[in-house]
């Protein structure tokens, strides 16, 4: 891993030399560890470790604390952990919005991610509901979907209700014969993907991506007609003229946030975390070979940095030379 | 109301938030100190230091059982993570024994305050841990002291159960003895008194361990700490049953080997050679060196890998090949068992799936046959059993989840006066109504309905599992750790093949409260029925009684106390799971504190808490009136 860190640290100077003299930043306390959180799932890993190994470029100490998401905000805003690189704003804890009220907590920019939200299925569930991926299909199909819970309308795992009911508005929204039940947990949804999957049973699912269970499973989304601002307040916009939120799901931000006194300790950390950008297309395939495929998260992210140095070498080279 | 509450608490929490902080420093350095230790002592040394300690309490058996714990814990790859469980639990048991300890020999040396001691303890273990862990959070910070306290909290109130029952129990000569001996008070509670409630002491430290133990997983849900329960969450996370099951065994692995190794310490008897446990340490030491030469650190030996990934290709391949099989199981129970309970026979009682509709006249004859069948009892002196018949009908009629208020608190009410006079029944009235007030109500009923339908089914079939142990010992010995691995092992773990079977909804939640609730039933029915007294055993057996005969005139009579603290754990325990049975994706409570713990909304969380609470407590203090009614019958 030095090694490594070594080689890159030589190449960015190298890059930077050559290119247009930028402004550095300072260092600051390279001596005291950045402490980055890592939440409960890969994506993030993915995203806090390759943060991580640019910090280390640039010359700083990190160390990955492990925190729960829902409960990290209050830790990030006293500096008991530096930055969270990865917050979904579809299911963020209104903790955030406290600490960031307060001025303990900084939003550091967008992270890049572009992800998408919305009601999907299993590939076979076509099979059994043949119009789909059309929204419409689910109109006839509702019977095929029905559970003993949800008599005689059809099922529709929503997400757990925590992070919101964008599945229950939906069906709401196109008026569906579909009775939206809120999973526990993440754990919750996969497992039913898993399970309709190996039983080729039918699934209506509220789910995202970039996820690795969308290739696990073959995961794909309904086609919802494009949300205008018009659809969640006019409910004459869209195919039902008489309900609001009769369109797709507005696209999630995903972004970054770090403890107020960072950019101060370590300005040039501040700079880098800051710009440090991650595309769906760059960290699908490592949560694939993660989860999937069964690599560690660490020879995954040194892979991906070894191959593709122009993706973050200029951000660390712009803030320290 | 729940807002007012966030407001009050919060500037509270502001108020002693210095002083919770310190206490937070303060328990990080015995659980730092544990850790270090833990991480750098060679992991050949400490399994042969721990086989070499069975070998001295119990001899080649807890050996033997030691050295094939701490191996498998070796050979789970898990070593580093559950060292750091390890040294939490370190810190958090010492404390909850002490607390509960001495909350225990308080309630027996003041008789005043048994009854508030025993309200704050079901209060302790029925507000659910995620209901105050915001609080707690804010408290006392981050990191793994949160968990560790919240693990004390939920530990100490069977350690204190236990002593209190331990000490009541002792039998006046003793007590008498110790007085004519002359000793202080101090002198006859600690020398005479606490080791004759010997085994029932032991009993509340196993089960304290086993509580301590579960909420490890709590402390991974606020993370801060590499440990065992972290990694249950993030195989969870992914449904990878095979590596979450792995990872839950090794907190069952601690947990036996460390109950049955305290448990024969606890025994007077003779140990083992000294000379045998050093070897045993010698042999550690020499496989130590050999190990930091030849072999990988503990944390890189993944040798059950293998196995947890086969575990997770057989649950695949049995959902895949018994799925309509499990559909009917899952839809018999929802329309003929647990929908009739929330919605009542006329909802649940459908053509499609009964073959009729429920019509007016049937529950006409429902509650005429009730009222009769009551009538009856009623006349036959047992007044309080003839007049819960029409109250019944009533709940199977309507359906708990849509039972007016009106008919709870009167019901209630009624209920209460007759288990336990005027003061049960003004408790009950005066508790319900401010669940009513809270304005969770009917989260309330559906949380009711799905702990009650719980209960109901854990009393009949652990009442039944628990008397076959106690007649069986090769019973007990294959049901005991079943016990200890579904006390201890984070159910999260079970809830991957539960939903696999039957997905998302109140029969999975109902089968995950079964799997953890049942366990007090079994376990306190058995050590009632097989605790009885030698003396009393063998006049019953020379005076001719059967096996059946001394099964139900001497020992169940002379149980029924111990049987009923396993009731009263059972209630508790069953309200307990419904956050985790949330986390399935149920409505009732246990999602509001989950919606609670994502909006840091203290004021919600403590709301729905104190409800959930609420229930627990009024309905186990409805069964203990009634018990305690049979028990003046029994002249015990």
């Amino acid at each position: 891993m030095k090694a490594v860190t070594k080689k890159y640290l030589s190449a960015a100077a190298i890059y930077t030399a050559s290119a247009a003299a930028g402004h550095a930043a300072e260092l600051g306390a390279v001596d005291t560890p950045i402490k980055l959180a890592l939440n409960e799932w890969t994506g993030q890993h993915v995203t806090t470790r390759i943060a991580g190994e640019m910090l280390k470029a640039a010359g700083y100490k990190v160390e990955y604390v492990t925190a729960g998401y829902m409960n990290m905000y209050r830790a990030l805003a006293e500096g008991e952990i530096d930055a969270a690189m990865e917050i979904w704003s579809s299911n963020v804890s209104d903790e955030y919005a406290k600490q960031l009220e307060a001025g303990g907590v900084t939003e550091i920019g967008d992270l890049g991610l572009e992800a998408k939200e919305g009601i999907a299925y299993p590939a076979h569930v076509a099979e059994i509901c043949p119009g789909l991926p059309a929204w419409e299909a689910l109109k006839d199909c509702a019977g095929q979907f029905a559970t003993a819970e949800t008599l005689p309308a059809g099922r529709l795992v929503d997400y757990p209700a925590d992070w919101g009911t964008p599945g229950a508005d939906r069906v709401t929204g196109f008026d569906l014969p579909f009775k939206a039940v809120p999973a526990g947990s993440e754990g919750a949804l996969i497992t039913e993907l898993r399970a309709a999957t190996e039983k080729k049973s039918p699934l209506l699912i509220t789910f995202w991506q970039p996820h690795w269970a969308m290739s696990a499973y073959d995961v794909q989304f309904v086609d919802l007609p494009v949300g205008e601002p018009a659809c969640f307040d006019d409910p004459s916009w869209g195919p039902n003229p008489d309900a609001t939120f009769d369109c797709d799901f507005t696209p999630t931000r995903v972004f970054k946030a770090s403890w107020s006194g960072l950019a101060d300790k370590w300005p040039a950390a501040g700079e880098i975390l800051t710009n440090m950008q991650l595309s769906v297309e760059d960290q699908q395939p490592m949560m694939g070979q993660v989860d999937v495929d069964g690599q560690s998260v660490e020879e995954t992210v040194d892979a991906w940095m070894q191959a593709n140095p122009d993706k973050w070498q200029p951000v660390v080279a712009a803030a320290t030379e | 109301m729940s807002a007012w509450i966030d407001t009050g608490l919060t500037a509270f929490f502001d108020l002693i938030k210095p002083g919770a902080r310190m206490l937070s420093v303060a328990l990080a350095y015995p659980m730092d100190w544990t850790k270090a230790l833990l991480q750098h002592t060679p992991w050949p040394l400490l399994v042969a230091l721990v086989t070499a300690l069975g070998w001295y309490v119990g001899g080649v058996r807890l050996a033997v059982l030691g050295f094939l714990g701490l191996s498998f814990v070796v050979a789970s790859g898990y070593w580093v993570e559950s060292m750091n469980t390890l040294s939490l639990v370190a810190v958090s048991v010492p404390l909850a024994l002490l607390l509960g300890g001495a909350t225990g020999i308080l309630a027996n040396e003041v008789p005043r305050v048994k009854s508030a001691v025993q309200t704050i303890m079901d209060v302790m273990q029925t507000v659910p841990t995620f209901a105050y862990l915001t609080p707690l959070l804010l408290l006392f910070g981050f990191g793994p002291v949160v968990g560790l306290i919240a693990s004390a909290i939920y530990a100490a109130p069977p350690m204190a159960r236990n002593v209190m029952l331990g000490l009541e129990r002792i039998e006046t000569d003793i007590k008498e003895a110790a007085i004519m001996s002359g000793g202080n008070r101090v002198q006859q509670l600690f020398l005479i008194e606490i080791p004759s409630a010997g085994t029932q002491i032991m009993v509340g430290v196993n089960q304290s361990l086993m509580a301590a133990l579960s909420m490890v997983i709590i402390a991974a849900v606020i993370g801060g700490f590499n440990d065992i329960g972290w990694e249950v969450l993030l195989t969870m996370r992914k449904a990878q049953f095979g590596a979450a099951l792995l990872a839950g065994l090794v907190i069952v692995a601690f947990a036996i080997v460390i109950d049955r190794i305290s448990a024969g310490m606890a025994r007077q008897q003779q140990r083992h050679s000294r000379q045998g446990a050093l070897a045993i340490i010698a042999a550690g030491a020499l496989a130590a060196v050999l190990a930091w030469l030849y072999l990988p650190a503990a944390g890189q030996l993944k040798l059950l890998v293998p196995v947890a990934d086969w575990l997770d290709g057989r649950l695949t391949v049995f959902v895949r090949a018994n799925g309509a099989a499990l559909d009917s199981i899952k839809n018999t129970a929802m329309f003929y068992g647990l929908l009739p309970l929330r919605i009542g026979l006329d909802g649940a009682v459908l053509p499609f799936t009964w073959g009729f509709l429920w019509a007016g006249w049937m529950s006409a004859a429902l509650f005429a046959a009730s009222a009769a069948i009551g009538g009856v009892i009623a006349l036959q002196g047992r007044v309080a059993a003839g007049l819960s018949m029409p109250i019944l009908a009533g709940i199977i009629e309507t359906g708990i989840a849509e039972l007016p208020w009106p008919f709870v608190l009167i019901g209630a009410g009624a209920i209460g006066f007759v288990a336990g006079g005027r003061r049960l029944a003004l408790f009950s009235v005066l508790m319900l109504t401010a669940v009513l007030l809270s304005g969770l109500w009917e989260k309330a009923l559906w949380s009711l309905y799905l702990s009650g339908a719980a209960v109901l089914t854990c009393a009949i079939f652990g009442g039944a599992i628990g008397l076959i142990c106690a007649l069986s010992p090769l019973a007990w010995r294959v049901v005991q750790p079943i016990c200890d691995m579904l006390q201890t092992i984070p159910l999260f773990v079970f809830l991957i093949p539960v939903l696999m079977f039957f997905q998302i909804g109140e029969f999975s939640a109902f089968l995950a409260i079964i799997l953890y609730a049942i366990v007090p039933m079994i376990r306190y029915t058995r050590h009632g029925l097989v605790s009885t007294p030698p003396d009393l055993i063998e006049a019953a057996i020379s005076s001719g009684a059967t096996t059946w005969q001394t099964m139900w005139e001497v020992r169940a009579p002379y149980a029924a106390p111990t049987i009923l603290l396993g009731l009263n754990q059972t209630i508790l325990y069953a309200f307990a799971m419904l956050v985790i049975a949330a986390l399935i994706g149920t409505t009732g409570l246990g999602q509001s504190i989950f919606l609670a713990l994502g909006q840091a909304d203290i004021g919600l969380g403590i709301t729905s808490g104190a409800a959930m609470a609420i229930l627990a407590l009024v309905a186990d203090r409805l069964v203990q009136g009634f018990a305690a009614e049979r028990r003046r019958a029994l002249g015990l």
